[in-house]
């Protein structure tokens, strides 16, 4: 199992992406945080500056190529016959962008300290009491923590699809328009207003989690759910697609 | 330093994928140093008799290595098996090497082997750019390393020039003598006719023949083809003799069983020789002499 797990990072630091994402995270923030400007300064400092949606979209990616290249490069063969267990190809897949996703979050967070001390200087300070009257920092802190559930959910969402469809065009595709189209399935889902009391558990619905917290009476008027309520919705389906995942995985032939 | 170390054996496997045998009731041994030829024509199931000892498929019977069994939840066994099949397993973002040290536990032992295929050259650039035989050559390395006691290859002369496929024939060889296993198919007989020390015959997913190179060979050089000075002459003597013979072209075949009886006669008529040569028999004619003899 640790053999595995060193495996799968040694073939994901050797990829051009690994190196280039936190780059690219940069780029964008810096460009986010002088496209909002400073009237949003608190929202954006909470947000890391948006790095939790391009942390979505680097994790799309690297997910999505997680599996399809092991098809493509017939690797995936040799992987299995040399793991004692199928379980051990799934989950040390898993447990390397979990670690890789948690390293992101991290980059997000010490480029925000950073920018918003040098670059995008505002007199909010990081003590000040902002969104449920806890000091920005924690806002920061829980907002990143927050984004770090959604972004598993939506991994464990990536390797179900790749477990499905061995195309990895088909699966990023399919993964993007899930977290942009999300938030209007879930709403569209929701439109009758009888069955919003069970709608609302839609897995779609779980994914405007960190959105919320930085946004709350917006957002709760399509979600029609507090924030604890969507965590534990996000926590749970984490671990359903989880196991609907490694089934399929099983199952499949190769 | 043979010696006759059960490695695998085999007992009375079906593979099935979905609810489709694949592979029917087959049973064999390997021992330590065998280089054992899964011969076949496309179809026949050879890749899925490899997958199927790799633990890759759903199968009934029992499969063991060294004593300890395999099955499709439980690869402990495969420990010291290396394996290519059917297509290299390389990640082209990597380097030769580092496509190897992904496996590798000892260092030492992957730059002998990449010297030993003779891939110092390319090694340190990305195995996007190899070529298939690169590759081929690749997939193999990544199969010899960890000192494996049994090596499954799946048609691994592939795309390999002649020098390559001789390289890789001495080099099987090598590994063999010290003790090292092969389980290698083919769809072309002749190719691993110079290698290996069993034959297994795979047709329709059963295996129909299992001999040693030697018995094998008795097999299928049984036939003759000769010419002589006067071939009229010739077939109206064997005829008048009894002996069976059949007309191809310009030449008479005869069975090897005839062969000094057939001298004898034409050496009293005087009748010489031109030529007489045996025929190696194809793969299909070998097959289909097995069948029929299996009918018998
Ligand atoms: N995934 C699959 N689903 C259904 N049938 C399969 C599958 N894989 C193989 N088969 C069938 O199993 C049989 C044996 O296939 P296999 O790949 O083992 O043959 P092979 O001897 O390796 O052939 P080749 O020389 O072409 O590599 C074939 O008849 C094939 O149709
Ligand atoms: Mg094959």
């Amino acid at each position: 199992m640790i053999y595995s797990i060193k495996q799968e990072f040694f073939k994901l630091y050797h990829k051009k992406m690994f190196w280039l994402a936190p780059i690219i995270m940069l780029v964008l923030m810096i460009f986010t945080g002088y496209a909002i400007g400073s009237d949003e300064a608190r929202l954006t400092a909470v947000m890391c500056y948006d790095a939790t949606d391009w942390i979505t979209f680097i994790l799309i990616v690297i997910g999505a190529t997680s599996f399809s290249m092991e098809y493509q490069n017939n690797a995936i063969l040799t992987l299995l016959y040399k793991a004692s267990n199928k379980i051990y190809v799934y989950l040390s897949k898993y447990l390397v962008l979990l670690v890789y996703d948690i390293f992101l979050h991290l980059v997000a967070v010490g480029y925000t300290i950073v920018l918003k001390g040098f670059l995008f200087k505002s007199n909010i300070s990081w003590t000040s009491i902002n969104y449920y009257h806890q000091p920005l920092w924690v806002n920061t802190l829980q907002a990143t923590l927050l984004d770090l559930a959604v972004s598993m959910l939506i991994i464990t969402i990536i390797f179900l699809l790749s477990c499905l469809i061995n195309s990895n065009a088909v699966v990023m595709t399919t993964s993007l328009l899930v977290v942009l189209l999300g938030e209007s399935i879930s709403s569209d889902i929701m439109s009758k207003p009888k069955l919003v009391s069970v709608l609302k558990w839609n897995p779609f619905n779980m994914l405007n989690l960190s959105r919320q917290y930085g946004n709350y009476a917006t957002y709760h008027l399509t979600t029609h759910l507090s924030n604890v309520e969507l965590l534990m919705g996000t926590l749970i389906y984490i671990a359903v697609f989880f196991v609907i995942g490694y089934w399929i995985f099983r199952k499949k032939r190769f | 330093m043979k010696n006759s170390q059960e490695v695998l054996e085999l007992d009375n496997v079906c593979t099935y994928i979905g609810r489709t045998e694949i592979v029917k009731d087959a049973s064999f041994q390997i021992k330590a140093g065998d280089i054992i030829g899964l011969i076949g024509p496309n179809g026949a199931g050879k890749t899925t008799v490899m997958k199927t000892i790799l633990g890759l498929t759903k199968f009934t019977g029992k499969i063991t290595m060294s004593g300890a069994a395999i099955t499709e939840n439980n690869h402990h066994a495969l420990e010291k098996v290396g394996a290519l099949i059917e297509h290299p397993a390389i990640y082209p973002f990597l380097t030769g090497e580092q496509n190897l040290e992904l496996y590798s536990h000892h260092h030492q032992d992957m730059v002998k082997i990449i010297s030993e295929l003779g891939m110092d050259s390319y090694i340190k650039s990305k195995a996007k750019g190899y070529s298939l035989g690169m590759k081929q050559k690749l997939g193999i390395a990544i199969a010899l390393l960890n000192n494996p006691k049994l090596v499954i290859l799946d048609e691994p002369m592939n795309g390999l020039d002649i020098e390559a496929t001789i390289g890789v024939r001495k080099l099987i060889k090598k590994y063999a003598d010290r003790g090292t296993a092969f389980l290698i198919s083919s769809h072309i007989l002749s190719e691993l006719q110079k290698v290996m020390t069993r034959v297994l015959l795979i047709s329709g997913g059963k295996i129909i023949l299992n001999q040693s190179i030697g018995q094998f060979e008795a097999i299928s050089h049984q036939k003759y083809k000769l010419t002589t000075e006067n071939d009229e002459q010739a077939e109206h003597l064997f005829k008048t003799k009894g002996i069976n013979f059949k007309k191809q072209k310009q030449y008479l075949i005869v069975g090897q069983e005839d062969i000094f009886k057939i001298q004898d006669e034409l050496a009293k008529k005087k009748l010489h020789l031109k030529e007489m040569l045996p025929i190696e028999a194809n793969f299909e004619q070998i097959v289909v002499d097995t069948l029929n003899k299996e009918r018998d």
